[in-house]
């Protein structure tokens, strides 16, 4: 009797450390939400909202100060779209390749190549940038290397991994019926790939594209090293020239920062943590449209 | 069927070589253009380097009142010396500016005005770009701190200082003896001056063995500010303190340090002018062939 | 008659369209292994001729440039930001796949908060680890600031690769377990978690990959500080390997470059290992929910 009361006792209890537990992520949410907010925001209300966020004059150790991110949420946005135009295609069609295409003994080697792509980390991928990419793109391309361009080349290398292991499980996940009755009517493998299956994937895609602009969003430590981080008046920012990103921003200047500098840094990561979170709406968005489907 | 996998292998691998052809024909040597773009590398807003170079350069302007930074349009930026040194080594077309101590044969130092960037034109002045390397304390420093400070200036300080290639900052030289005191010296700041720092500190070690030192290479501005806060012992910085900096600091000159203005090997210029290094800088130069 | 060459041509435009598509998808597949391969020869064939005893096992100093106490601070790192994130992250996943109530609100905002924290950039950790944990809190820049901001930073990671783990157990397991009398909880610990290990410790090696190559997160919070000889004092500040790495590519120390090679080449090695560990054992808990 006493040993069963214990061990009711200890089931309570225990489901309550779990639950904490559980808890911590809300809490860990609200604190970095908080905190972020409580520094940011009051410095975007003191260099006021538009001077902000649509001026594109960055200069922190002038005087007078001007504290203008503009440019740098032009620049996320276009290496962003870089990397997803360079990464989205090669990723879908490698997803392809392995859900569809690829014999037995191939899959062995390309799928742990795509984890291990996942893997590496950032810094590697920013050293590589620096040392390849970005003397090719110099020696082959124009300018001056440091560029839009290599800063999307690196990160739609790196959202590979992303939008490949996502687009695969949801190739596969389409019903055979699908692809039987296209062979049925006749098409072709490509054909039935192509017009049928990943058209029916395609939520699964969008996911996968997503979580990719997030990923190239928020990297910072591979864009610092081939971006050149010239901070770029809207009007002269070209494929080949080099930009300032809002993370590079964050980072290549916290470090001396001080005062309202500082807290314009914050405020800047908050813009980051914005979009961010926006991006995950639409994503759990997508997902509960698709689980009604 | 069997045609048709053969087909493919050979419509694959002649996709794979051509893409390989297109990637090992980056390797051509092209000449050095005098009509192609300046690459001008600047270093980050954080660096006493920059604050130096841009205020002797009258890169940055001030007038009564406002302060304003004209560095070119495009310029990159770049948050430590080897970056700068890498964009520079690869690009025929760069120029870049770093300590003289971290010259390197990777790239070229050009000669400023007809004076190179030696010592003894950095002192007598005719090398117009220099700036002190600091030691920056608080009034009430401990015996620890102090003791640093002395064996860095002293004739074994000088002669590590003068070893890195900068020019000792203390005028007479005074002899060292290990006071074997024990303890932590906490230093914080300029990554230019990290270099100079780690090797004072090796050899400071190898007399007095019970210290030990933290070092944080966050750039001159934090430094000061860590020295001023009193959260390090020491800020370090290669650049001259501001008038509200300097009202709570004790100052000590490491060395003098000349800015070496960088270009890259096959850049078949050699001496450039101030007001050519300013243009450049500012972007009304865009080109070497207005400067030749 | 014409109407079959027609239809033969049409045949054969689309037998050349699919082979275009085939030879297409072929080419992106073994693109992505390519640029795999060339990434990863190109640091190990330039890192691994550096790698020495001296840059392994030595005392940091300018010449060695060793990471031996970055190694050290990496494991140190490892290990308590999985003794704090893993039970945790565990709990939370018996608490949502064995507890929660299918629907519940706290389920639903614990599930949005999961996905929030694995969608965050580490340079926004980062921010809130300055913020919070070294300012507010006033760890200052210490390990231990890098290990608090780390260990939220793995928590989705190890939560959602435990929860697939949980799912994965057979439910005749649990109506077993329970049909002898045992309790909910006992059912946890005795049945379901031994036999979702190696899905939860795949998270887990998985999450060891993602610390050690963080640098964003770290570089505010743990500082870039290196000693010259390892120590485990949580409240020093201190570089982790992949921080190491990125100083190298920054400083102008001489060989920092070749250094820089030979850190990546050690991270790469760390990596590849984390990623065959991770990949054997969630092969494991693979074929035990194939096989129910």
């Amino acid at each position: 009797m006493e040993n069963v009361r214990k061990s009711k006792f200890n089931d309570t209890v225990m489901q309550s450390v779990f639950f904490m537990s559980a808890f911590v992520s809300v809490l860990a949410v609200i604190a970095i939400s908080l905190f972020l907010f409580l520094r940011g925001i009051p410095a975007i209300a003191e260099i006021g909202f538009m001077d902000f966020i649509f001026s594109e004059k960055w200069g922190p150790v002038n005087t007078p100060a001007s504290y203008g991110i503009l440019s740098m949420i032009v620049g996320s946005i276009y290496v962003t779209a870089g990397a997803i135009v360079i990464g989205v295609p090669v990723g879908l069609m490698c997803a392809v390749f392995l859900a569809e295409f690829c014999p037995a003994a191939i899959y062995k080697i390309v799928k742990p190549a795509v984890n291990l792509l996942a893997g590496i980390p950032s810094i590697i991928y920013g050293f590589f940038g620096m040392q390849i990419v970005v003397p090719y793109v110099r020696d082959n391309i124009g300018g001056n290397g440091y560029s839009i361009l290599s800063a999307s080349i690196i990160l739609g290398i790196m959202i590979l991994p992303t939008i490949i292991s996502i687009s695969e499980s949801s190739i596969r996940s389409v019903p055979g019926s699908y692809k039987e009755g296209s062979f049925g009517l006749g098409a072709t493998k490509e054909e039935t790939i192509f017009k049928v299956v990943v058209p029916a994937a395609k939520s699964g895609v969008l996911t996968a594209i997503i979580l990719g602009i997030g990923r190239a969003v928020g990297e910072t430590m591979a864009v610092v090293m081939v971006a050149g981080n010239a901070v770029m008046p809207l009007d002269k920012i070209a494929l080949l020239k080099p930009i300032r990103t809002l993370t590079t921003n964050i980072v290549t200047e916290m470090s001396y920062a001080s005062g309202l500098h500082e807290s314009s840094l914050i405020a800047t990561g908050v813009v980051l943590f914005v979009f961010i979170v926006i991006l995950n709406a639409s994503l759990s968005l997508i997902k509960s449209r698709s689980s009604r489907n | 069927m069997k045609r048709r996998k053969t087909l493919e292998l050979i419509l694959t691998i002649s996709v794979l070589s051509i893409a390989a052809a297109g990637c090992s024909k980056g390797q051509s040597k092209e000449e050095f253009n005098f009509e192609k773009e300046i690459t001008v590398v600047a270093r980050d807003a954080a660096s006493g380097t920059r604050g130096a170079f841009h205020e002797i350069m009258k890169i940055k302007v001030k007038t009564d009142g406002t302060e304003t930074d004209n560095l070119a349009v495009g310029a990159l930026e770049f948050d430590g010396t080897d970056k700068v040194v890498t964009a520079v080594e690869g690009d025929k077309h760069a120029i870049g500016y770093i300590s003289v101590g971290s010259l390197s044969d990777r790239i070229k130092a050009s000669s400023i005005n007809g004076a190179e960037p030696t010592e003894e034109n950095v002192k007598n002045g005719s090398y117009v770009i220099s700036r002190p390397f600091l030691l920056v304390t608080k009034e009430n420093k401990s015996e620890l701190v102090e003791d640093f400070l002395n064996f860095a200036s002293s004739s074994r300080g000088q002669a590590i200082t003068k070893e890195m290639k900068y020019i000792p900052g203390a005028e007479e030289e005074a002899e060292y003896t290990a006071s074997g005191l024990k303890g932590t010296i906490k230093v914080a700041g300029s990554t230019s001056v990290t270099p100079l720092m780690e090797k004072l500190q090796e050899e400071y070690k190898s007399l007095n063995p019970d210290v030990t030192f933290e070092m944080q290479s966050n750039g001159s501005s934090q430094g000061i500010k860590a020295a001023i806060d009193g959260s390090y012992d020491i800020g370090m910085s290669s650049r001259e303190l501001k008038e509200d900096e300097s009202a709570s600091l004790q100052r000590h000159v490491l060395a003098i340090d000349g800015i070496a203005v960088i270009l890259n090997k096959n850049n078949p210029i050699n001496d450039l002018s101030s007001e050519e290094i300013t243009g450049i800088y500012t972007g009304k130069i865009t080109s070497w062939g207005q400067v030749k | 008659m014409e109407n079959t060459a027609l239809e033969k041509r049409v045949l054969n435009k689309r037998k050349t369209k699919s082979l275009i598509f085939r030879s297409l998808v072929w080419f992106c597949g073994i693109l992505t292994v390519g640029i795999l391969a060339y990434i990863l020869l190109f640091i190990l064939v330039r890192g691994i001729p550096n790698i020495n005893m001296e840059f392994l096992f030595g005392e940091y100093n300018s010449e060695s440039l060793s990471a031996f106490s970055s190694v050290v601070t990496t494991v140190e790192m490892i290990v308590i930001s999985l003794v704090i994130a893993v039970p945790v992250g565990v709990f939370c996943a018996i608490y949502l796949q064995e507890y929660a109530r299918r629907g519940n609100k706290a389920v639903k905002a614990i599930r949005l908060a999961v996905d929030t924290l694995a969608g965050i950039p580490s340079i926004v950790y980062g921010l809130f680890g300055m913020i919070f944990f070294v300012n507010i809190l006033g760890l200052r820049a210490s390990v231990l600031s890098g290990v608090l901001t780390v260990s939220i930073m793995i928590l989705p990671v190890i939560i959602s690769s435990s929860e697939e783990a949980i799912k994965s157990v057979p439910d005749m397991y649990r109506e077993g377990s329970l049909g002898l009398g045992a309790t909910r909880l006992r059912t946890v610990f005795s049945i379901v978690l031994p036999t979702a290990m190696p899905g939860i410790l795949s998270g887990v090696i998985l999450a060891i990959g993602r610390i050690v190559g963080e640098t964003a997160a770290l570089i505010f919070t743990s500082g870039t500080n290196v000693l010259e000889n390892p120590t485990l004092d949580l409240m020093a500040s201190q570089r982790t390997l992949a921080i190491h790495m990125y100083m190298l590519a920054s400083e102008g120390l001489p060989h920092s470059k070749d250094m820089a090679f030979a850190t990546g080449a050690i991270l790469i090695i760390v990596v590849f290992i984390v990623n065959f560990a991770a990949t054997k054992l969630a092969g494991r808990i693979g074929r035990l929910s194939n096989g129910k």
